[in-house]
């Protein structure tokens, strides 16, 4: 885990030596430099917000909300509502899908990565095809999965199931690859038989590659699934966007945009705190 | 308890180039029951290809590998082996790594915690049993990688220059505690290394390779002299200053030094 993931508490209370000595901490605070700078880096880009937007004028407010435009967008769309339903309404509406799609996306991805990086039959037999379907961008099936299944969820969960799929595949499979031979060896050597040593040796080697494929999954989740709402869908925070689109309402773009940034964040730092937990061994 | 029998093992693969590289050439050699045999030889003379034959992660291209009179094809615990990087499972802990080859072999639950403490006293390793690989210092991983050897109660150990990722220091602990440990609990035991001294005093005998190709040079037994003058009672540093030692240990350097280039 790259230290900017890292809690800030949790850093200064691990055992974990190898922590850089050039970031010092304030230990009454709990709270690293990093971290001070990283507060201050927000705090200078909200000024230069209002400077830009209020301040100065300098940027029309047709063209980007202030923040007094934005926060009235925000108390409209959670007491009003927006293009059909609430914050609430919708940002359920899209996560809900979001990790419907990455779950089956994930279910069905890591097993076959698995199999293909132990089976050099089930790598020969399904990588062509896996190579010929991979360069298609994931954004170029939503016209295929409307017309399969219209403009409801269902839609959705398969495209971001086609786009979070690859990823998952291709990095557990890399993991795989990657385990250490000599622990392989070592497995042999002291009995495991095949079931032992991909439970115990194998998944356990490859979790860390397992755990990049995710999360870029869950990445590409979030990418597409806004973007299939944004062509065609009843709910979801694309269609928000579409709508406030449609209406010349920047304001609301923009509470949409930073919602869909601050649940795709929430989402990720679960999955970061699943692979922490799973990971105990890692320094 | 088995031993292992090496007929005319050779080994040699095509390069890239195309032209024949013969690694290992017609070895013939008998690891007696309950007999520490150690390997040297210079780089390049096949000394670890010869250990993973007889543990069945390699395979000679001519004459055969048997352990216990059955010939070797695929590696199995009656053949347990000591990697020199250690080779402990990162995601188990002391106690997990140690009872791995047991849980593989079924054992129940109290026999394996009884193998696992047992160990763990003779290596003077209480209380780490719980903590993972990477929190242990390289002289505490290569005593689990031991122990997790031994808990199998292996016919045949291998080991594969155990203690060359190890600082000098460690290194020597680690050798007394070898011999206490092996005299203790003798099994049929080949060890690579390619430290002349840590053979000597190690070893019942020891084999000396030489290469291009590899190959059988000479064999030295030790163990007449080691028995005559106690070796086994003595602490390390001593016995290398004895002249039955130095004697020794010189005839096994000659044998090598002849055959080292510069650039080794």
């Amino acid at each position: 885990m790259s230290a900017p993931d890292m809690p800030a508490q949790g850093r200064a209370a691990g055992l974990a030596p190898a922590a850089p000595r050039a970031i010092r901490r304030l230990p009454a605070l709990g709270i690293g430099r990093r971290g001070v700078v990283g507060a201050l880096s927000i705090v200078g880009l909200l000024a230069l917000w209002w400077v830009l937007t209020t301040g100065t004028g300098f940027v029309a407010p047709y063209r980007f909300p202030s923040p007094a435009e934005f926060r009235g967008a925000l108390d409209q769309f959670v007491t009003d509502g927006y293009a059909g339903g609430t914050l609430w309404v919708q940002a359920w509406h899209s996560t809900r899908l979001v990790l419907m799609g990455f779950v089956v996306a994930a279910l069905t991805g890591v097993p076959l990565g698995l199999l293909m990086g132990v089976s050099p039959r089930a790598e020969a037999l399904l990588n062509p095809a896996f190579l010929l379907v991979r360069p298609i961008p994931p954004l170029a099936w939503i016209p295929l999965a409307i017309v399969w299944l219209g403009l409801g969820d269902a839609a959705k969960v398969l495209v971001i199931w086609f786009a979070a799929f690859v990823p998952s595949v291709i990095n557990t499979w890399t993991g795989v690859r990657g385990v250490d031979r000599t622990l392989i060896a070592a497995a042999q050597v002291h009995g495991a038989g095949r079931w032992r040593m991909l439970t115990e040796v194998i998944i356990p080697g490859a979790l860390p590659m397992i755990f990049t494929g995710l999360r870029l999954s869950l990445q590409a989740s979030w990418t597409t699934l806004v973007a299939a709402e944004l062509v065609g869908a009843f709910f979801g925070l694309g269609r928000v966007l579409d709508a406030a689109y449609r209406d010349i309402n920047p304001a609301m773009i923009a509470v949409a945009m930073v919602v869909v940034g601050i649940l795709g964040a929430a989402t990720t730092k679960l999955l970061g705190e699943a692979e922490r937990r799973l990971i105990p061994w890692r320094s | 308890m088995k031993d292992i029998h090496f007929e005319g093992v050779g080994k040699a693969f095509r390069t890239r180039s195309g032209s024949d590289f013969v690694a290992l050439s017609d070895v013939s050699l008998t690891v007696a029951e309950r007999e520490f045999v150690a390997v040297v030889g210079p780089s390049g003379s096949g000394k670890t290809t010869l250990m993973r034959m007889a543990a069945g992660l390699d395979h000679p291209t001519s004459g055969q590998v048997t352990v216990g009179g059955k010939r070797v094809t695929a590696p199995g615990p009656d053949r347990a082996v000591v990697f020199q990087q250690f080779a402990l499972f990162p995601w188990k802990t002391v106690r997990e790594n140690i009872a791995f080859g047991l849980r593989c072999q079924g054992a129940p639950r109290a026999k394996q915690d009884e193998v696992v403490a047992r160990y763990l006293r003779l290596m003077n390793m209480e209380g780490t049993e719980d903590r993972y690989p990477h929190q242990l210092s390289g002289g505490m991983q290569q005593r689990v990688a031991i122990a997790r050897s031994y808990a199998i109660e292996p016919d045949v150990l291998l080991m594969d220059e155990p203690f060359g990722a190890l600082d000098a220091q460690t290194r020597t602990v680690m050798q007394e505690e070898l011999v206490r440990l092996t005299r203790r609990e003798p099994r049929t035991t080949l060890f690579i290394t390619h430290a002349v001294e840590e053979a000597v005093y190690l070893a019942d005998r020891v084999v000396v390779l030489a290469r291009d190709p590899g190959r059988l040079r000479e064999i030295v037994d030790v163990r007449a002299t080691r028995e005559a003058e106690g070796w086994d009672g003595m602490a390390i540093d001593a016995v290398m200053d004895l002249p039955s030692f130095t004697h020794l240990r010189t005839h096994v350097w000659r044998l090598l030094r002849d055959q080292i280039r510069p650039d080794d």
